[in-house]
């Protein structure tokens, strides 16, 4: 009996697992998807939570791109001309993803941070990812003028947390720019604590 | 079908002046030499294909160095063509039979208007062809239609020549535009900048050709 039930077990096997190795993509057509996201403005508190403009790039493929002549959310960050654009298209070994913010005369926490200009860009293929083209125009921090800062510079805003500028986040399968990233920071008895995020100038970009 | 057509039938503007001050003030930014044995993008195929991607250029001067940031002088955009011909030419002779979208930003100040930066958004992409002269390693294409100047809601013909030459994009693809019924263009005829012209060299971004749409 037992000899029997095992045939039929082998059969069935040989029935059927051909079937699944042919119903899988043949190697190399792996099926890949492009996302793309990007917003000028991102404040997340206690008492605010708020991103302006922001554009994400439809699952079927296709592009948005929104924009705001002034943004502004009170005693935390104004900029202006805010331009968020997203653009992904699956398609296997064509897969693209490339995603923009660009943003002028942003200031932010009443003058601790200022810039001309704010451009983040992400691009992503099957090839890999890159930040090539983001840029930060007349940053200052705190009164003090820093050029072209390099991936992931942090500058302390004491008092208030820091700063990561030119910040550069790999993912398994793409890239997270942020051009300005504040992290708020509240100091009591018990320690230092986060206290909210304020994002200028982010663009995602990935290809799984 | 193999359409060899002169560019300069495409280049007549009318005298209306919109912009600031136009491309033609600059030494790298007039009109390609038309019809000359070394210049790209001038023999094109009606077949089915898909560009994607966006990116920036920093023109001028039309290179994959990017210019001091404090100068502002880039534009960013983002764009695609869809080639779907249906047999049928324009007056002008392109492959009909196209969808798309184009975004673009010059972010340089002497071209805002309005108080604001010179924004473009396409309202109908309706012609695409394939360049079969160019270097571009993956695909090179010309595609156009019809944007809105949304600084001012003035339409206006436009034309775009898109290079995908390899990865990454920045530093090898080329993008450029023209503007049929206004004086502004951002393209790079330079022959000492092969395969890209005449688009300009990506100085951030990607363009993706797609054999097959």
């Amino acid at each position: 009996m037992k000899i029997q039930n095992l045939g039929r077990g082998l059969r069935f096997a040989a029935m059927v697992l051909p079937l699944t190795w042919f119903a899988r993509p043949a190697f190399g057509q792996a099926q890949r998807t492009a996302t793309a996201q990007a917003f000028g403005v991102s404040v997340s508190t206690a008492l605010v939570n708020q991103k302006t403009p922001s554009a994400a790039a439809p699952a079927e493929g296709g592009m948005v791109q929104t924009d705001a002549a002034d943004v502004s959310i009170t005693g935390l960050v104004s900029a202006r001309d805010a331009y968020a654009l997203a653009s992904g298209w699956s398609d296997d070994g064509y897969s693209d993803a490339v995603s923009s913010a660009s943003l002028g005369q942003v200031n932010i926490l009443n003058g601790l941070i200022t810039a001309n200009g704010v451009l983040a860009l992400a691009s992503t293929t099957a090839a890999g990812s890159d930040a090539d083209g983001s840029t930060l125009a007349n940053l200052y921090v705190n009164g003090v003028a820093i050029a072209a800062p390099a991936a992931n510079t942090r500058v302390d805003l004491p008092g208030v947390g820091y700063v990561v500028l030119n910040e550069q986040i790999a993912t398994g399968s793409g890239i997270t720019i942020n051009m300005i990233h504040v992290y708020l920071q509240q100091t009591g008895l018990l320690g230092t604590k986060p206290a909210g995020e304020i994002v200028v100038g982010s663009a995602t970009s990935s290809v799984n | 079908m193999n359409t060899l057509r002169s560019l300069a039938a495409l280049a007549a503007i009318p005298a209306v002046v919109l912009l600031a001050s136009s491309c033609a003030q600059r030494d790298n930014a007039v009109a390609p030499n038309l019809g000359t044995p070394s210049f790209h993008f001038n023999v094109f195929t009606c077949t089915g294909f898909k560009m994607t991607g966006g990116g920036r250029i920093d023109f001028p001067p039309g290179t994959a160095d990017k210019n001091p940031p404090a100068s502002h002088e880039y534009e960013t955009f983002g764009a695609h063509v869809i080639a779907e011909p249906n047999g049928q030419t324009d007056e002008l002779g392109h492959c009909e039979g196209a969808k798309g979208s184009l975004e673009w930003v010059d972010h340089r100040r002497e071209f805002e208007i309005n108080g604001r930066p010179l924004n473009l958004h396409s309202v109908d992409v309706t012609w695409a062809e394939l360049a079969t002269d160019t270097d571009c390693e993956e695909g090179g294409v010309h595609w156009g239609g019809t944007l809105v100047i949304k600084n001012t809601g003035q339409q206006s013909r436009f034309e775009v020549f898109d290079c995908d030459n390899g990865e990454p994009g920045a530093g090898h693809d080329g993008f450029g535009i023209r503007l049929l019924d206004y004086p502004y263009e951002v393209l790079c005829p330079d022959p000492a900048l092969p395969p890209a012209e005449p688009s300009c060299t990506l100085s951030g971004g990607n363009r993706q050709f797609h054999p097959t749409h």
